[in-house]
């Protein structure tokens, strides 16, 4: 499998007291990356640096000749990498409009972009709820659309957030099968959770933070 | 002329088109429209900047914008007059006693409640907006015209509070408009004229138009909140 991105370091702390010191992890095509660790522990922290929204102490990853440090991280980076919320933020605008964000900031043209568009909603299941106010879904419905706004862009390093956190029955087995199908070939997912059914997913590596520090486990 | 008499005429002159009352409303509304559109780029840009950065001093500016809410309009004007005066360091852009002056008074006594308002909007603005935003690639001017965007009902009440203020002060009309018919004179100085020349009828038929502004601007205001809430 082809490495996509190689992170050297990824430090943080927070009054003094370290939270992160992560070193040397490579994220490759194919990978379904489960992180797990106790609340506190710095998933998010450590999702939200990767995606570039979060400043480390000492940070240094590579992907595809661009080098992100603590002071810099390059724009073009933020098309390959896109970090979805626990709780997902929806622009107050249609769904459709939502899923279109992305697209629109890479400058991907409209015929290409409404057929993406489409694509998405279909892919997502999201088609009868496409004309109710983004504020009004339930919290499994907002993630499948926050989910499809992540998908639609196809980027390299997806990271997703406690994405079944307080869903419970359909919407969390929806959610759930459609990770297990945002994980392709090329592209690499990393779900922070605590959700038993997502760290069992076939194939996935699970990956557990604690102490700052990450360690794989089989 | 009792008060129901004044009132009856102030009535007439109204549906009658008074050319003289209409005149006055026109540049009323005239002055005040452009001072706004003047000031609400620029206001709207300090306060979202204000709301997004960390800086030294930036506490002082807050407070400072906010003191200014309640600044006197009557002291801008003041200001103002003693720099457009002949003797001032603007006497030389013969501004004094024009509707350019008014406009930049009403510019200046705008520009802090928009500012305020926006840069309470944007600071209230739930976090994981900017962070979706620039996720999805968006850069800083994107992410800052989708924020605004996103809080566009707040700013459009900070607009609205904007023109309530202006169309209705006196104080800074009066100082460097000069009260001169048919060009500085507003709806403001002319019922302060008016009634000290104890035309009520004309008073009476301006305060009813400034009502009616009053009236509008909050039935918007109540629109655009509902608005707000239903989204």
């Amino acid at each position: 499998m082809s490495v996509i991105v190689t992170l050297r370091e990824a430090a943080k702390a927070y009054s003094g007291k370290p939270l992160l010191a992560v070193g040397n992890l490579t994220l490759a095509a194919g990978d379904l990356i489960v992180l797990t660790g106790d609340n506190g522990s710095g998933k998010t922290t450590f999702l939200k640096m990767l995606a570039g929204l979060e400043h480390g102490d000492r940070f240094a990853l590579s992907f595809d000749g661009l080098e992100a440090t603590a002071r810099h991280y390059p724009h073009a980076l933020r098309h390959a990498i896109v970090y979805v919320h626990q709780h997902p933020y929806l622009f107050n605008t249609s769904i459709i409009d939502n899923i279109r964000y992305g697209l629109r900031q890479r400058g991907t043209p409209p015929h290409d972009r409404e057929r993406l568009v489409r694509e998405a909603i279909a892919w997502a299941g999201i088609e009868p709820v496409l004309a109710v106010a983004p504020k009004r879904l339930s919290g499994g419905e907002k993630q499948k659309v926050a989910l499809a706004r992540a998908r639609v862009l196809a980027p390299r390093v997806l990271l997703v957030d406690e994405p079944t956190a307080n869903l419970d029955g359909q919407a969390r087995a929806q959610v759930i099968e459609l990770l297990r199908r945002t994980a392709t070939g090329d592209n690499c997912v990393v779900v922070a959770c605590h959700d038993r059914e997502l760290m069992e997913l076939e194939g996935a590596r699970r990956w557990h933070l604690e102490g700052g520090r990450i360690t794989e486990q089989s | 002329m009792s008060l129901l008499e004044a009132t009856s005429e102030a009535f007439r002159r109204l549906f009658a088109l008074d050319a003289e009352l209409w005149t006055v409303v026109g540049i009323s509304l005239k002055v005040s429209i452009t001072a706004l559109a003047i000031a609400t780029p620029f206001a709207v840009a300090l306060g979202f900047w204000v709301a997004s950065n960390r800086f030294r001093g930036r506490r002082a500016l807050i407070l400072t914008l906010q003191g200014l809410l309640s600044f006197p309009t009557v002291v801008v004007g003041l200001i103002l007059y003693l720099l457009l005066s002949r003797s001032g360091p603007l006497g030389p852009w013969h501004l004094l006693f024009t509707q350019d002056a008014m406009i930049a008074g009403q510019a200046i006594i705008a520009f802090p409640v928009l500012a305020a308002f926006t840069l309470a909007a944007v600071h209230g603005a739930d976090p994981r907006l900017r962070e979706t935003a620039t996720s999805l690639g968006a850069g800083s001017l994107r992410s800052a015209l989708t924020t605004l965007h996103e809080v566009r009902f707040a700013v459009i009440a900070a607009v609205l509070n904007g023109f309530g203020r202006v169309i209705s002060e006196v104080g800074c009309s009066m100082m460097v408009g000069g009260n001169i018919s048919g060009f500085t004179r507003n709806v403001p100085t002319a019922i302060a004229l008016e009634t000290s020349k104890g035309d009520f009828a004309q008073g009476i038929a301006l305060g009813a138009v400034l009502m009616v502004f009053a009236l509008l601007v909050t039935v918007l205001l109540g629109i655009v909140q509902s608005e707000s809430g239903a989204k």
